[in-house]
Order: structure tokens, then C-alpha cells, then sequence
């Protein structure tokens, strides 16, 4: 089963804007007020952050190639550690 | 001994010319900045090449490394912008343009968004539509997701690094995320399109 998602005016451009770690208080409450009140636009902040989060499990950090710590040595003219 | 001191420590030695202690350096903050690089060129060749300039420019400017901030902050702020010069040089031309009215579409724009999707993590078909819409963003706001959500740099931190205004910052993030949403979504057949 699928869900609608509905854009909210301010309050969502709010949430769009502001979702993060350095979000304002203020704002948290207002949002969570409206949530309460308003399921899609809690489908849709939800949906926003599942992207996010997504994304974040698929970029994770990857070792750097051998070869790539090799040629960045030579390049720097430096003896690897 | 804490780590910034032994960080510190490794700093004078390098500008005083040790060239074990450059080395060090560079063992320590390459991972990083390569991973930096990767995400913001999308491509192993190009990341490559920021990295190297990268230290290239921290060996050649170490002597005005102020101090203020880490010095991963400072090379990171290198590398972010050694690799939107190099993006800018090469002008990409898979890249999706977000204008302004495009951008109105995708905020008033309704869609379905699929239950369970996270549970498709692991379906390699589902990492290539990510990766293709994260590349297809323009890099300014390809950049602006990559630090501020990969990255996990505040508003205010990404908004110094990349020179612009924390409101155009946020605006950006907004359409990038917002595009990137609906990518996934219409990826799974739940926008018409």
C-alpha cells in the first residue's frame, strides 16, 4: 500500500529547510504541533528523511585503494607510514 | 597526550621539514578527504585528482595554516573547492537542471511514496538508481547535500566552505532533497510521469 503525500506551505518548506542536526527548538515544537495534526504532512517529512538516511547507508566511507595511497605518495614525493 | 596536540605537533614538525611527520599527516586525513572527493565527483579518476591536489596544496601552504580551525576543516575546505573548480571545468552535461519552475513542480508536487523501501537496501539494482540521481544533480547542489547530509556539517559550517549565504544553502539542500525523493519514488513506479 502506497501513501499520498501532500505538500504544506510554510510548515513544510520549514521542515524541509530546517531537517537536521542543527534544527531550531522553536521549530521542532511548531512542526510537531502541526504533525499531530496533520498525517501527510508527516508522510511527507518521513519520506524526506528516509531519502536522506538512505542515501547515507549507501555513501558510507570505502577504503581508500591501495593504489590510490600508492600514487598520492609518489605524487607527494613523500615514504608512506 | 591528546590527539590535537600530537596533530599539532606533526604540523610544526612538517614546516619546519620533517618529512616523516608530512607523511603522517597525510596517512591520517587521505581516507577522508578521498571519500569527500568521491562523493562530490562520483567518479574514482576524478576523486583521485582532488586528493592529490589537495595535499599538493597543503604541502605548498602549510606555513599559513592558521590554526583556528582543524586542519581537516581546512583541508576539507581545500578539497571541496578544488573539486568544484574541477567540476565546473569539466561541465558535465548529464546533469539535471532544478530552475526555479521545475523547483515549484517538485514542492506542490504529490506523490506516492512506497511503504518498506528502506527494506530495498540491499538490492544493487536500487544503489545504481541512487547513484544515478545523485550524479545527475547539478554539482552546486550535489555539494550542498553531499557536506551538509553525507558530511554531516551544519547549515552554517557548509554555507563558509562553499562561500554562499546560509538561505541560498538551505534553498539548495530543499530542492536537492526534495529531487532526490521523488527520483526514488518514481523509480519504483509510483509517480506518473
Amino acid at each position: 500500500m502506497n501513501k499520498q503525500i501532500h505538500a504544506h506551505g510554510d510548515i513544510v518548506k520549514q521542515i524541509q529547510e530546517q531537517l537536521g542536526r542543527d534544527i531550531d527548538a522553536d521549530i521542532i515544537e511548531s512542526v510537531s504541533q502541526h504533525m499531530q495534526e496533520c498525517p501527510d504532512c508527516k508522510i511527507y517529512i518521513d519520506s524526506v528523511r528516509e531519502t536522506v538516511q538512505l542515501y547515507k547507508v549507501i555513501e558510507s566511507d570505502q577504503s581508500m585503494p591501495k593504489d590510490v595511497r600508492e600514487r598520492l605518495f609518489k605524487t607527494l614525493e613523500l615514504k608512506k607510514v | 597526550m591528546s590527539l590535537s596536540v600530537s596533530e599539532n605537533q606533526l604540523i610544526a614538525a612538517s614546516i619546519k621539514g620533517d618529512r616523516q611527520a608530512l607523511s603522517n599527516l597525510v596517512e591520517i586525513h587521505s581516507p577522508k578527504i578521498y571519500n569527500l572527493a568521491l562523493r562530490i565527483m562520483r567518479n574514482a579518476e576524478d576523486a583521485e585528482d582532488v586528493l592529490q591536489e589537495t595535499f599538493v596544496i597543503m604541502i605548498n601552504k602549510l606555513k599559513s595554516f592558521s590554526g583556528n580551525s582543524s586542519l581537516y576543516t581546512w583541508l576539507y575546505r581545500i578539497a571541496t573547492n578544488v573539486a568544484l573548480g574541477n567540476l565546473r571545468e569539466k561541465k558535465r552535461g548529464s546533469e539535471v537542471s532544478l530552475n526555479d519552475g521545475e523547483f515549484e513542480t517538485l514542492k506542490g508536487s504529490e506523490i506516492e511514496w512506497p511503504e518498506h523501501l528502506k527494506d530495498e537496501i540491499l538490492n544493487d539494482e536500487f544503489h545504481e538508481c541512487l547513484k544515478k540521481a545523485l550524479k545527475e544533480l547539478p554539482e552546486n547542489y550535489r555539494t550542498v547535500f553531499v557536506l551538509r547530509d553525507l558530511e554531516g556539517l551544519s547549515t552554517k559550517e557548509a554555507a563558509e566552505v562553499l562561500k554562499i549565504s546560509q538561505a541560498n544553502l538551505k534553498v539548495r539542500l530543499m530542492r536537492a532533497r526534495l529531487y532526490l525523493r521523488d527520483q526514488l519514488a518514481f523509480n519504483f513506479n509510483c509517480v506518473e510521469r
